[in-house]
């Protein structure tokens, strides 16, 4: 529903991405977005929600438990 | 004392010729500015972009149901870069923020994409890129009904 007079709209249900013509450096980061978990960033970048692991063991200085991500967290992706 | 006259003379052309020479020394190069590697070229809008990620009818006008595409134009090379998009609404509050590593060997272009299931509230909007932190474009647009 648009909501023309609201003076703070609700953007939470905005979707978004990004791709690019230019190769992913070896390796790539990923800024944590509200809504994520390990298992949905796997599904994103890898095509596999199951490689959640690969990343949460990348980022264990970072990542203290796995269940609990924080919006704004820049979290490193190795390649798949 | 033919001699002793020739000896000042020579004296006297050596110290001149060192005045000249102090004089002709070349000053030292400026120093060259850092080369440039890696720059945005340019921020484009539209409702979806080709192959290559770029806009081919670019817009800055949306209706409340359009996907809006941020395709973003860059030239040089880099072993690894970190392009970001910030989206906002005329408020400032942010509708989107998106993040997308690159390691670019030319031009290239990267896309950034936006949509509202639920429509976009009418106003207006702008989109602000920044490459490894540092500001490298902005794009402001409209949602119409």
């Amino acid at each position: 529903m648009t909501k023309p007079d609201d003076p703070t709209p609700d953007f939470s249900d905005v979707e978004g991405g990004s791709s690019s013509s230019a190769p992913p450096p070896a390796t790539r980061t990923y800024t944590v977005k509200a809504g994520d978990s390990l298992s949905k960033i796997a599904k994103q970048i890898y095509g596999d929600a199951n490689k959640w692991r690969t990343i949460y063991q990348a980022n264990t200085d970072k990542i203290k438990n796995p269940d609990l991500i924080h919006p704004g967290q820049v979290l490193t992706i190795p390649p798949a | 004392m033919i001699a002793h006259a020739r000896h000042w003379s020579v004296m006297v052309a050596t110290l001149a010729g060192a005045a000249v020479a102090c004089k002709k020394a070349p000053p030292p190069p400026p120093a060259a500015p850092p080369a440039v590697t890696f720059s945005v070229t340019g921020v484009t809008l539209g409702k979806a972009v080709a192959a290559d990620r770029s806009v081919a009818q670019p817009l800055t006008t949306f209706g409340p149901k359009d996907t809006i595409y941020a395709s973003v134009a860059t030239v040089g090379s880099s072993t690894s870069a970190t392009m970001a998009a910030l989206w906002t609404f005329q408020t400032g509050q942010t509708v989107f923020a998106d993040t997308q590593a690159i390691a670019p060997q030319g031009p290239a272009h990267t896309e950034f994409h936006i949509s509202k299931p639920s429509g976009w509230p009418v106003g207006k909007y702008k989109v602000t890129i920044s490459l490894d932190g540092a500001p490298a474009g902005a794009q402001d647009f409209e949602v119409h009904r």
